[in-house]
């Protein structure tokens, strides 16, 4: 049964592992490119941000510029106006060289605004551009008549000429200039429109990809609690498995114990019952044979003489190997005269003397073995390991423990380095009825065994 | 002549066999029963009423020493032979203190039951010769490791007298008849003997007298 156990473990191990490899580089990997999703698409959201930030200062730069020329042009154009007719209205042959002056300079002004006009024109832009060049052309035609005509040429049609040419052309001019004003605020607004677009279209492509890889996110959280869980019931079940083995290894040296005292006391009673009885009758009947036998047949007598001697040495050898399995004082007599009579045993055998004080106890059976197998694993060490000359052996019995006390004055030894066989038996068989065991021991100052055994509710007033 | 009625108390019937032999060899002797074990022996001393039990120590059930304690106590005429396989004192003061009046080994039954049961049956004590060895052995080894001194160099010739006397389990009354002093004189010597040699009850007494060979 214990081989098939440690081979279901073995092959048990190897498949708890291979599945929980792969998912090991799976998890951290779906990980990064999640977050490589987040950083891309926000790298990408920024930059498109920046072009568009870009483009709308262009576009504002543009219309500011087109206004301010515009609207210079105009003023010019105005300024020109006025001044032709303060020109027309200058007395006759005496032309104002001031007014002439400020004409040449308007010109060349409005020349020169309508040559910075910025560049990048559309073509509507262009044609009404060139309708303003056009008409200014015309006007200008009628001026440089006026101006080379000199002033006071008119004579008196300067009235008619500023209310029907030059108001006219004014007009013209403003109407002009006008629809190109209403044209570029039209082209801001499309402008305006285009970055709203644009500005649509990365809101839901951000709204797209921050919705992947929330949903990704998602399913990661929740593989990743998957795995967690699935770590966790393993690691739980492993947990179970160890915590059942070592209980299965604590009940099976607790049976084994137990298993060795039965067998012994079955050895011992066999040795007592069948062999010990079989020789004590033998003895028995050599002994009247041999008082029953004539006087004269000496050599017989010899001859039965020996017999009974070799049958009372094996009686002898018999019961004490029996005594050493089990001591029938433990049954007979109970435990205090079997630890008595193991004391004297120890003392007559060997140079130790022991001491036995103890107070008549009454205990269940495994107790009694157990204090029993305390004290000779003890004197026993003492003894043997320790050469004492005297141990004392105390068994006390307190409201509902037993406790145990056996010291030497032996050469002594160190319990945390010095750990027999022995001492892990006493532990064993200690623990088991739920006691606790302790040994007391340095170099030179011999050792104290100090064993409570925890009694059963009933025993204690057995 | 009037036979002594013995009953055989032990749980193995081989061993009940030889005693058997053993115990009609002699015609003065009547074995009445057997019994297998303790409660059985207990309840045949109650019917049968014998002079002497020969018990085996060990015993299924009940054992021997018990059993002993509840003839005595029952049957106060009825005497005890112990028979056991260990000399050691612990058996030999138990089964003294449960009123057993002979201690005999089995390796010896043979040849010492009889004056066992003789010794038994006329009230006075008998041990194997093996067992007084033993204990003396035991006595001699402890004074020697101990340091301690004999107590037995204490006693006074009057209190040895005496204490040979208790221990042969004479009453106080005939002690002093025999020696023709006063019942209270025999009460005070015993006294001080006991005293002397540290002891409690006449069990203990009698394993020392034991010990020291002064009675067998």
């Amino acid at each position: 049964m214990k081989t098939a156990s440690t081979e279901s473990n073995t092959t048990a191990s190897p498949e708890f592992d291979s599945p929980s490899n792969g998912l090991r580089w799976v998890l951290p990997g779906a990980f990064l490119g999640l977050l490589g999703l987040i950083l891309i698409s926000g790298v990408a959201a920024s930059r498109t941000l920046h072009q568009m930030q870009q483009q709308e200062q262009l576009a504002r730069r543009d219309v500011a510029d087109r206004a301010r020329n515009l609207s210079g042009l105009y003023f010019s154009i105005e300024g020109y106006n006025e001044a032709i007719q303060r020109y027309a209205a200058c007395p006759a042959g005496k032309p104002d060289p001031v007014v002439r002056g400020q004409v040449d300079q308007l010109t060349a002004d409005i020349g020169s605004l309508l040559n910075r006009y910025p560049g990048n024109r559309e073509p509507e832009e262009t044609l009404l551009l060139q309708t303003i060049v056009d008409q200014f052309a015309r006007h200008r035609q009628l001026y440089t008549t006026i101006l080379v005509m000199g002033p006071g040429a008119l004579r008196g049609r300067e009235q008619e000429l500023i209310n029907d040419r030059i108001l006219a052309m004014r007009q013209q001019i403003l109407e002009s200039s006008g629809e190109l004003q209403a044209w570029s605020s039209q082209q801001t607004r499309r402008t305006d429109q285009t970055l709203l677009a644009q500005f649509g279209h990365l809101q839901a492509s951000l709204t797209e990809s921050l919705s992947v890889a929330l949903m990704a996110g998602l399913v990661l959280v929740v593989a990743s609690m998957a795995y967690i869980l699935r770590l966790e019931r393993q690691t739980r079940g492993r947990y179970r498995e160890l915590a059942q083995s070592r209980h299965e290894l604590e009940r099976l040296s607790s049976r084994m114990v137990d298993v060795q005292e039965a067998e012994r006391r079955s050895i011992s009673r066999e040795l007592h019952d069948e062999v010990g009885q079989s020789l004590g009758a033998l003895l028995v009947d050599l002994g009247s044979l041999s008082t029953n036998l004539p006087d004269d047949k000496t050599r017989i007598r010899e001859r039965l003489e020996n017999m009974k001697s070799v049958a009372e040495r094996t009686v002898g050898t018999v019961r004490d190997i029996a005594l050493l399995l089990r001591p029938s004082m433990l049954d007979d007599l109970g435990l205090v005269a079997a630890l008595e009579w193991q004391g004297r045993e120890v003392s007559r055998r060997s140079e130790m003397e022991v001491t036995v004080e103890s107070e008549e106890v009454s205990l269940p059976d495994e107790y009694n073995i157990c204090v029993y197998r305390l004290v000779q694993e003890a004197l026993n060490n003492a003894v043997r390991h320790a050469q004492a000359r005297n141990a004392r052996v105390r068994v006390m019995q307190h409201d509902n423990r037993i406790v145990v006390d056996v010291s030497d004055d032996g050469r002594g030894f160190q319990p945390e380095r010095t750990r027999g066989l022995g001492i892990l038996g006493m532990e064993e068989r200690v623990k088991r009825l739920g006691g606790t065991l302790t040994v007391e021991s340095a170099p030179g100052r011999g050792a104290t065994l100090h064993a409570e055994l925890p009694l059963p509710a009933a025993a204690g007033t057995a | 002549m009037r036979q002594t009625r013995v009953l055989l108390a032990d749980d193995h019937t081989l061993i009940r066999a030889g005693l058997r032999l053993v115990v009609e060899q002699r015609p003065e002797f009547l074995v009445v029963g057997e019994a297998a074990d303790g409660r059985e022996a207990v309840a045949m001393a109650q019917s049968l009423k014998p002079d002497v039990v020969v018990m085996d120590i060990g015993m299924p059930g009940l054992n021997g020493i018990e059993a002993c304690r509840q003839i005595r106590e029952s049957l106060p005429d009825t005497q005890v032979v112990m028979l056991s396989m260990h000399s050691d004192e612990g058996y030999v003061l138990r089964a003294l203190k449960a009123g057993a009046r002979a201690y005999l080994l089995k390796d010896s039954a043979e040849t010492d039951l009889a004056s066992a049961i003789r010794a038994a049956q006329e009230g006075k004590s008998f041990f194997s010769p093996a067992v007084g060895k033993v204990l003396l052995e035991d006595y001699m080894r402890t004074l020697q490791r101990t340091g301690q001194e004999d107590s037995y160099e204490l006693l006074s010739p009057r209190e040895r007298e005496i204490l040979q006397l208790v221990a042969e389990c004479k009453s106080s009354k005939e002690i002093a008849t025999l020696l023709n002093i006063s019942v209270y004189t025999v009460e005070t010597h015993r006294a001080r003997v006991m005293q002397k040699l540290n002891l409690r009850g006449v069990p203990e007494l009698i394993l020392y007298a034991v010990r020291k060979g002064i009675v067998s």
